[in-house]
């Protein structure tokens, strides 16, 4: 128990150290591009009030202050939640991220419960038909899916829906419809928000705007799970308690599950909670495609409206995200697999 | 005295002879890279239209933008009326240029910065690591974004957002191959003789490990490509008028309904491409890596 807080503590701290070199990397990026980094961090304003605007921004970043004490002091704020107001939105940068963010996550977290299982159950199969012809064009489906711009996809997915089946996957809800009906966002979560205010119709209004995206995304997933659960499963499979399994008569399927795919299940959680963050660029990519609301159309917004102040604080909170993902997914993993000392 | 590792006794021709012969998918994947870099290369020559091609808009705008596949345009025309046949034939050079750049600046640098984690012990190491650590939480499309915001649009914005990325993933590989390779003999037995450090880290650490590096990096090629199509899809990197892949799709996703061929065609490119590099690069490595070389089938 000690030994399994003392590892929680080191892998935290460490996190932690992480973060904070990403926001000095950052605030590097911020100093030492060519202009005037307090214009930029305004807005690069004209008119009456631009020196005004300036100076503010001067002031915010700490510019008449030494290198060491502005990044310190950038540092601080950063982790005190003090990131500035957004110069497209006109809200604190913050809430705009994470009511965006809400939505580009309800679409990863759905891509990710239709993926994972179907990536799983195909490269189990593949790996049991390993050099036959089914294997191989399982294999070869895995490697296309993966090598295809999730932009593409969406795109030709967005063609079928619309033009061959006749609906309509564009944006994340019908608005006229959600106004009619006196639809709130409480969660940010549309799915769980329509379920909470009993909202049959636009639930299903919801699901159809969220499937055609989220099958996209889920390419990924099932990519990558029919690769590793192929490779992972060969190996779990030749190893020698497999062979005494066998050898003891146990049932084929519970060789497969209960010995070899036990035994895989923390390589693949690695794998998985790896390819989740990867997949957050691949639905900022299809959120724009399929034109709904979130962390994508808010960063194209603020590269439209030069937001630097937004780009800059998406940069650190994402990548913070990254890395916090990445802590929880090595803890769980530590926590699944026995021969991992805590 | 000389001791290499075997995979560099072999000769990158002798490499891909014997990959060549034994693997139907490095095959495939070879011919469609010759075909894309010979489209590249000869790109400046057969273009039909070249200055709609670098992103001009003719003078009859309103009479053939829109137009479908036809002879005289092969892939169509763009909303704006371009040839899509020219900027999707100069888009192949600029795919291509963005890999080389990319991989090749980042694997210098990961290389020497992996290597060099490994070798020396203590701050160095930590220090390295740590940099290495960073720089792989950082994505690539969002530091394109305040780039993009403080240089203006342009190829040097991609290829700096990417490297900024690539070369950590370079490291990490570098250092984790790295570390076992400085404990063999022939690097332990130099460093008790009294070789200086910098000439046992150039001729035997860093020779030893850029091979199995290198064939990493190949195997990346199609990841690259897909990553700035994805970056200059969005508008984050290259200015809207560029022949590149990603831009000419993003040009074609108004127009989704009306005139598909515009995002359906470089989105084709851009997967038939990764694709190509794809296959190569994990051929490679099957056949370099003697753990997954194991063929076998299951016998129940």
């Amino acid at each position: 128990m000690v030994a399994s807080l003392n590892y929680l503590f080191k892998r935290v701290f460490y996190s932690v150290f992480i973060v904070i070199g990403i926001i000095v990397v950052t605030y590097l990026l911020i100093i030492l591009s060519p202009g005037d980094p307090a214009a930029r961090w305004a807005g690069n304003p004209r008119g009456p009030g631009a020196e005004k605007a300036i100076e503010f921004a001067r002031v915010e970043l700490n510019l008449d202050k030494p290198l060491y004490l502005q990044v310190i002091l950038f540092i601080y704020n950063v982790l005190t939640g003090n990131l500035g107001v957004s110069i497209s939105t006109k809200t604190p940068v913050l809430t705009a991220i994470w009511t965006h963010m809400s939505s580009t996550l309800e679409l990863l977290i759905f891509a990710y419960i239709i993926g994972i299982p179907i990536g799983v159950l195909l490269g189990v199969f593949s790996s049991l038909r390993r050099g036959s012809f089914k294997g191989d064009v399982l294999e070869s489906i895995g490697f296309i899916v993966a090598n295809t711009p999730s932009f593409w996809t969406g795109m030709a997915l967005f063609l079928v829906f619309s033009e061959v089946l006749g609906v309509s996957s564009y944006g994340r809800i019908d608005t006229r419809l959600a106004t009619i009906m006196g639809f709130k966002p409480i969660t940010g979560f549309y799915l769980i928000d329509t379920l909470i205010q009993g909202n049959i119709i636009l639930f299903f209004d919801v699901l159809k705007r969220l499937i055609p995206p989220a099958i996209v995304v889920s390419l990924y997933p099932i990519g990558t799970g029919i690769r590793v659960v192929r490779v992972l499963m060969s190996e779990a499979l030749s190893e020698d308690y497999v062979k005494q399994a066998i050898a003891l008569g146990v049932s084929r399927r519970t060789v497969i599950w209960d010995y070899a795919f036990k035994g895989i299940i923390p390589g693949l959680t690695q794998v998985m909670g790896l390819s989740f963050v990867y997949s957050l660029v691949d639905a900022m990519v299809v959120e724009y495609v399929f034109g709904r609301e979130g962390l994508g159309s808010l960063l194209v917004g603020a590269v439209v409206s030069n937001d630097f102040k937004l780009a800059v604080a998406t940069l650190i909170i994402i990548s913070s995200f990254y890395i916090i993902a990445n802590t929880i997914t090595d803890i769980v993993q530590a926590w699944i697999d026995p021969r991992v000392k805590l | 005295m000389r001791i290499r590792v075997p995979t560099l006794m072999i000769s990158v021709v002798s490499t891909v002879r014997r990959v060549w012969k034994r693997r139907m998918r490095f095959r495939i994947g070879l011919i469609i890279v010759s075909a894309i870099t010979l489209l590249a290369v000869l790109s400046p020559f057969i273009v039909p239209y070249p200055s709609e091609g670098w992103g001009l808009i003719p003078l009859n705008e309103t009479n053939v933008s829109g137009q479908p596949p036809s002879l005289a345009h092969l892939f169509g025309t763009d909303d704006k009326g371009r040839d899509l046949f020219s900027r999707v034939l100069l888009g192949s050079s600029t795919a291509l240029l963005q890999i080389v750049l990319v991989v090749g600046v980042s694997l210098v640098i990961g290389l020497t910065l992996g290597v060099l984690a490994a070798y020396y012990k203590g701050l160095v190491e930590y220090s390295l690591n740590y940099l290495i650590e960073v720089f792989l939480a950082l994505p690539a499309i969002l530091i394109a974004i305040p780039l993009k915001m403080a240089f203006g649009p342009g190829l040097h914005v991609i290829i700096a957002s990417m490297v900024l990325t690539w070369w950590a993933w370079y490291g990490r590989v570098a250092s984790v191959y790295a570390r076992s390779v400085c404990e063999m003999d022939y690097v332990t037995i130099p460093k008790l003789s009294g070789l200086p450090g910098y000439k046992i880290v150039v001729r035997h650490v860093l020779r030893n490990v850029s091979p199995p590096v290198i064939v990493q990096a190949v195997t990346d090629f199609g990841s690259v490509l897909l990553e700035a199509s994805a970056i200059n899809f969005l508008g984050f990197g290259l200015p809207p008028d560029y022949p590149d892949w990603g831009v000419i799709a993003q040009n074609g996703l108004y127009y989704i309904t009306k005139m598909p061929w515009i995002s359906l065609i470089p989105g084709f490119f851009i997967m038939v491409t990764a694709l190509g590099f794809s296959m190569i690069g994990d051929a490679l490595r099957d056949e370099l890596d003697p753990k997954l070389r194991r063929r076998w089938r299951l016998w129940f």
